[in-house]
């Protein structure tokens, strides 16, 4: 059924109202502008094809058209990172980062660093700000259905841990906390990362939790455990390398940033994927 | 099962301005990238005109980077000669992007018309 032009623009901007409220915070981080430019042109490439394989992820397990096609999902992700880009352009504009005078390097890159994590943030504003009007309860019932799976899961939670890192992944703290932090703390705040996932998941009951617990068990509950933070370690590591915070010499630093990280990353990846789905 | 896509003509437009977009930043990265060297930064200071305020003398400089690498606290001093005396101003700028250019001023109590002007970059470091 084609949807009427009305309620499609309705879907977009809610979508738009999303991606400001999850990235509002890196555009107004002086460290993303700066990483715009600092990054080599083949990194913001890689870049836009990981988030692109995350907006497939997330619209095939969670988006908002539950009787799609691949086809489909590939669309809705296209118009979600050309929005995001739209967008990141048009508030960097209004921020004042954006000058004619700039070379284009700078301005393309800026965009592009700030538009990905809008266009992350579009897909669940789609998604997650509204849209049960349209909703039927099959379609309900088939996306929950595909949720269930370890993939579905581990894509969402990668989205989670994305949309929580990255409001802190750019700033200085990172480095500053992991060098500066005695290595008995450093465990400490990985011990901290695993038990808070741990009970996000399995003991506190935040909204949705109930589905994934359902076969209890102390073996599934560390199996459900270590995974999540698994995947926030990965997403951790990426987003410091695409950084450039892994041109350090030191492995100690390297791994104590991923720690650090790690933390914000996990709380995304266990209380980020409940809420998301 | 092949499915048909049904969308409507708004949906249609983002989707194709959506897809330039993408295809136009791609395209731009992966030509930068190929043109891309690996020169280390190479900062050129430019000073202009100088022009008189209330209670000082601004002079405008260009500072340009004509590298392939971004300078991070790109320290820059200027000195003015002007009848035997020497007065020194100088600025920081905090990033300096690759082929990127910065506008900026220096300020002095002695007129810099009647004398010479030197710029020189002191010093910066890879971010």
């Amino acid at each position: 059924m084609t949807s009427s032009v009305s309620s499609s623009l309705r879907e977009y901007a809610r979508g738009v109202a999303g991606g400001l409220m999850f990235s509002l915070p890196l555009l107004y981080t002086m460290e993303v502008w700066w990483a715009g430019f600092v990054a080599e042109p083949m990194r913001l490439v890689v870049y836009i094809a990981t988030v692109f394989l995350l907006l497939l992820g997330y619209n095939h397990y969670a988006g908002l058209h539950h009787d799609h096609c691949w086809s489909e999902v590939m669309i809705d992700s296209v118009e979600e990172m050309g929005l995001g880009l739209l967008l990141a352009a048009a508030m960097l504009f209004l921020l004042g980062q954006i000058e004619l005078d700039h070379n284009a390097y700078e301005i393309v890159g800026k965009i592009t660093i700030e538009a990905m994590t809008i266009a992350i943030g579009i897909s669940i504003g789609t998604s997650q700000l509204g849209g049960g009007e349209k909703e039927t309860k099959a379609a309900a019932e088939a996306s929950a259905q595909k949720e269930k799976t370890f993939t579905g899961q581990a894509v969402i939670a990668m989205c989670g841990a994305v949309l929580f890192a990255a409001n802190v992944a750019p700033t200085e703290e990172i480095i500053m906390i992991a060098t500066q932090s005695h290595i008995a703390k450093l465990v400490g705040i990985a011990l901290l990362s695993v038990a808070l996932t741990a009970m996000i998941l399995y003991y506190i009951e935040f909204t949705g939790s109930r589905r994934l617990a359902r076969r209890n068990g102390v073996l599934s509950v560390i199996v459900g455990t270590v995974i999540s933070y698994a995947v926030a370690l990965v997403v951790s590591a990426l987003m410091l390398w695409f950084l450039g915070r892994f041109d350090e010499p030191s492995l100690l630093t390297v791994v104590s940033q991923v720690v650090v990280l790690g933390l914000a990353a996990t709380l995304g990846a266990s209380a980020g994927r409940l809420l998301l789905q | 099962m092949k499915q048909k896509i049904n969308k409507n003509w708004l949906e249609w437009t983002v989707f194709g301005v959506s897809a330039a977009l993408i295809a136009l930043v791609l395209g731009f990265l992966i030509f930068e990238s190929a043109t891309i060297g690996d020169a280390l930064p190479d900062i050129h200071v430019l000073t202009g005109t100088p022009e008189a305020r209330t209670s000082y003398f601004a002079v405008p400089l260009e500072v340009t980077n004509k590298g392939d690498q971004t300078a991070e606290g790109v320290h820059i001093e200027v000195v003015l000669r002007s009848g035997g005396k020497e007065e020194r101003a100088d600025l920081e700028i905090a990033f300096l992007p690759r082929r990127g250019a910065r506008e900026a001023w220096v300020t002095f109590k002695t007129d810099p018309r009647q004398g010479t002007l030197e710029a020189r970059v002191l010093g910066y470091e890879k971010p």
